[in-house]
C-alpha cells in the first residue's frame, strides 16, 4: 500500500513493491496472479479502513460534528493512499473503480442519518442531500488534490485543514440542523 | 470484537436495531429486509441501491447501478449471481 501511495496507482512498479515487502519478485505473483489483481486488493483493503474507521468513529449516533470529524480521521490515517485513488479514478481497472463509490456511499448514508436526526423529525430539507454530500467532498478533494498549495512540506493536508473545513460545512448547513 | 455484517449491503451491526426485525441473529440488516423480514432479492437490492447512491451522491444512475452491481459483487449474499444477470 505504502509503494502504491508513493509512487501512484498505475506507476507503482511491482519489482519495488516485491522489496519492500522483503519477497523476491515472484512472489508477488504466487499471491496476486496479476498486477490488477494486486491494485484491486490494495483499493479494496483502502477502501475497507477508511469505513471501518467511520463506523467506529461514528458510533453512537453522533451528531454531523463528530461524523465529520471521524470522517477526516479516517482519511488523515490513509491520506496519501486515498489521494492516489481520487486522482487515478479514471485510469484504474472497472472493478477497483468502484471502491470510491462505496467508501462515498457509506460516508453519504451516515451524513444522510445525522443530519436527519439534527434537523428534526418530520422537518422538510431545504437542500438535496447529494449536493451537500458533493459540498462537503468537493472542499475535501480540493484541498487533497492540492496539498502541495495549501501544506507545502506536511505529511497530511487534512491534519492541518480538516478542523477548519469542518467548521467552515457546518456553519454552511446551519439552516438544515436544529442543533 | 468486529461487528457483524451484513451479508447484503456490508453495512456493520453493532446494534439490535441494525438487524433486520431486530434480531441479531439475521445475518442481514434492517436496509436489506422486506416489510416481513424476509432477505430482499438481488433485483430488489440493486434497486434500492442504485436509488440510494443517485439520491445521496447524484450520480448518473447508470453509473450509480454499475457501482451498486460493483459492490454488490464483493458480498456473501450475492457472490455467485452471476454478472449482468437480473
Amino acid at each position: 500500500m505504502g509503494v502504491m501511495a508513493e509512487a501512484g496507482l498505475m506507476q507503482a512498479a511491482t519489482a519495488v513493491i516485491a522489496q519492500r515487502a522483503g519477497v523476491a519478485h515472484g512472489t508477488v505473483f504466487a499471491h496476486f496472479r496479476t498486477r490488477e489483481d494486486l491494485l484491486c486488493a490494495v483499493i479494496e483493503e483502502l477502501g475497507a479502513r477508511v469505513t471501518r474507521r467511520l463506523h467506529e468513529l461514528s458510533v453512537g449516533n453522533r451528531g454531523l460534528l463528530d461524523l465529520l470529524e471521524a470522517h477526516v480521521q479516517g482519511l488523515v490515517e490513509n491520506e496519501r493512499l486515498y489521494t492516489r485513488l481520487v486522482a487515478e479514478r479514471p485510469l484504474i481497472p472497472p472493478r477497483a473503480r468502484s471502491t470510491l463509490v462505496m467508501i462515498q456511499s457509506v460516508v453519504s448514508f451516515h451524513v444522510g442519518e445525522a443530519l436527519e436526526r439534527e434537523a428534526g423529525q418530520g422537518r422538510p430539507r431545504r437542500l438535496p442531500l447529494h449536493l451537500l454530500f458533493n459540498t462537503w467532498l468537493g472542499l475535501l478533494h480540493h484541498y487533497l488534490l492540492h496539498a502541495d498549495l495549501f501544506s507545502p512540506g506536511e505529511a497530511s493536508v487534512l491534519r492541518q485543514h480538516g478542523p477548519t473545513l469542518v467548521r467552515y460545512f457546518l456553519a454552511l448547513v446551519a439552516d438544515e440542523r436544529s442543533v | 470484537m468486529q461487528p457483524k455484517t451484513c451479508i447484503a449491503c456490508g453495512m456493520p451491526m453493532s446494534r439490535p436495531a441494525d438487524f433486520a426485525l431486530g434480531d441479531v441473529n439475521k445475518e442481514y440488516c434492517v436496509h436489506c429486509a422486506r416489510p416481513d423480514g424476509s432477505m430482499q432479492s438481488y433485483v430488489e437490492k440493486l434497486q434500492s441501491l442504485t436509488a440510494f447512491i443517485v439520491r445521496t451522491q447524484g450520480l448518473d444512475e447508470r453509473a450509480a447501478r454499475e457501482g451498486a452491481a460493483a459492490m454488490m459483487a464483493r458480498l456473501p449474499a450475492w457472490k455467485d449471481h452471476p454478472a449482468g444477470s437480473p
